[in-house]
């Protein structure tokens, strides 16, 4: 059996407070996709720091086969920058290592070839800022898909996105699994989870995890997101309800 | 009333404008280039607290006959140093903190040059440049950082703009961006230095944030933001050295003002939209 792609064991990591996140062990193999469930708050985003190396573990350990490629929450890359869509996927092939010389030839190719793979080469030379949230998650997609990585962790990657971009962001999950790659994604969407191989349910802690079948129950849900939660149908619908304070 | 404009060619014939001109257009190149990643990357008060910081150092330097360009380093140096070990990232936060250097620096300065070593005489050229004074040795420097700054764009541009861009996801894939971002703040630091003799302790913004933030109301592609701040930082040089020959006025703030006037009327003009 060949190693696993992610691998956390007794995983914590704070930002100098308390604990943002504690006692999470999971693995994932190659050619597996991971949902990562949770309120806001609830340690997606802190899960996806440590395991891109830009966030220390407090306590326990994270293993990630290679450089994983990271795709933040869509409002951390800077729509004011002045890059096109082939500006960013280009941004991918710095991670090949020869960061100090220009892109080679094959490497622009590939970042043609990825953009045209989420269905944005007619696009290539517009603004990034000036894209729609779901084009610019696919921009952010053809970056990852030229760096080549073996893992992805998508954070929140459907959040505020055309269902167009949806449905071609969620095709391209299914393709990437096919290639062997891990695919991490975090989500607010409960009944979305049901189409991944695995599914991590965090509250600053991990709640559960396994398969859809052994996650998605009432139990876990409401342990999962405490009174953000509506369970329908008996247990096989949930929404989610965000609260905002103001 | 005033004198009948000189010809530009005295910008030329006469050995101190010559230099002067010089200084200028070295300094367009470096300062051009580094002012579009100092505005990307979010570096203006950096690069003015850089400047500013200098002050209190050159005050000491020059009371004690040592080297002002080495005293001036060392200061700048070591707080772009400071800068880039702290836990923020360039441009994020610690905003109050450079605010009190600021403070800081300006008050001691002063007093040491005042009331300490008594070289208050000396205190505007430290603040405001003496660009008719370039010596052969100011030429080399702003040479040096000059073929630096073309290097480095052209070496670490491509992490810079990832950084700047996506700071996070260029870290997950291994992209040296400390590294990279240690080298813009030294870099930096070096080009306030070499400025330091044209345009002084307080106006080394106007050529190292200045051409940039105009020429980002007008482009859109980063090569043409690089080239169109070395444009604007060419322009701003050369005439403000002519208009302070013409209006016997001193060359280093009319640099600055022309700036100013510069990032105005740009914009005036940009297209509406632009983000600023």
């Amino acid at each position: 059996m060949s190693e696993a792609a992610v691998e956390a064991d007794g995983l914590s990591a704070s930002y100098g407070g308390g604990p943002a996140l504690s006692g999470v062990s999971f693995s994932l193999a190659h050619g597996q996709t991971l949902c990562v469930l949770g309120p806001n708050g609830g340690g997606k985003t802190t899960l996806f720091r440590v395991l891109a190396g830009d966030l220390d573990a407090e306590t326990g350990s994270a293993r990630v086969d290679g450089r994983p490629a990271h795709l933040p929450q869509g409002d951390r890359p800077r729509l004011d920058f002045p890059v096109t869509a082939l500006d960013v996927a280009l941004m991918g092939s710095l991670a090949h290592g020869r960061w100090w010389l220009p892109p080679r030839r094959h490497e622009r190719a590939a970042a043609h070839a990825a953009l045209e793979r989420v269905g944005l080469q007619t696009s290539e030379h517009e603004r990034f800022g000036s894209l729609s949230g779901g084009q610019r998650q696919r921009v952010l997609l053809a970056r990852a898909l030229v760096q080549d990585a073996r893992v992805l962790l998508l954070d929140e990657p459907l959040g505020g996105v055309d269902p167009a971009s949806a449905e071609r962001i969620t095709a391209l999950f299914a393709e990437l699994r096919a290639e062997g790659r891990a695919v991490l994604v975090s989500t607010h969407d409960v009944d979305s989870a049901r189409g991944f191989d695995r599914v991590l349910c965090l509250n600053r802690r991990q709640v559960a995890f396994g398969t859809p079948d052994q996650t998605l129950g009432r139990e876990v849900l409401e342990a999962t997101y405490g009174a953000e939660i509506v369970v329908l149908d008996g247990g096989r619908r949930a929404v989610t309800v965000q609260h905002h304070a103001h | 009333m005033a004198a009948a404009p000189p010809s530009p060619l005295e910008l030329v014939d006469l050995a101190f404008t010559r230099s002067a001109l010089a200084e200028l257009v070295l300094l367009a190149v470096a300062g051009g280039l580094l002012s579009g990643w100092i505005v990307l990357r979010r570096l203006a008060f950096f690069t003015h607290a850089a400047g500013t910081a200098t002050f209190p150092g050159l005050v000491v330097a020059e009371a004690a006959g040592a080297s002002p360009r080495l005293a001036a380093l060392a200061v700048a140096g070591g707080y772009a140093g400071a800068v880039g070990r702290r836990p923020q990232r360039p441009g994020e936060g610690g905003d109050t903190a450079v605010a009190l250097l600021l403070v800081v620096a300006l008050a001691a300065g002063v007093v040491l040059a005042g009331d300490v070593f008594a070289s208050g005489a000396g205190v505007d050229t430290l603040l405001f440049g003496t660009l008719i004074g370039v010596e052969a040795g100011d030429l080399v420097v702003s040479a040096v950082v000059a073929a630096l700054a073309v290097v480095a764009t052209v070496l670490l541009g491509p992490v810079w703009a990832a950084a700047g861009f996506d700071a996070e996801a260029a870290r997950a894939a291994g992209v040296p961006v400390r590294r990279a971002d240690l080298c813009l703040l030294a870099l930096v630091a070096a080009t306030v230095v070499a400025a330091l003799p044209a345009v002084g302790a307080l106006l080394v913004t106007s050529l190292l944030v200045v051409p940039a933030a105009a020429a980002r109301l007008l482009c859109d592609r980063l090569s043409t933001l690089l080239a169109g701040a070395v444009t604007l930082a060419l322009v701003q040089g050369v005439a403000g050295l002519y208009l302070a020959l013409w209006l016997d006025v001193p060359p280093g703030p009319t640099v600055a003002a022309v700036g100013g006037l510069l990032f105005a009327a740009v914009a005036c003009v940009r297209r509406p939209g632009r983000v600023a």
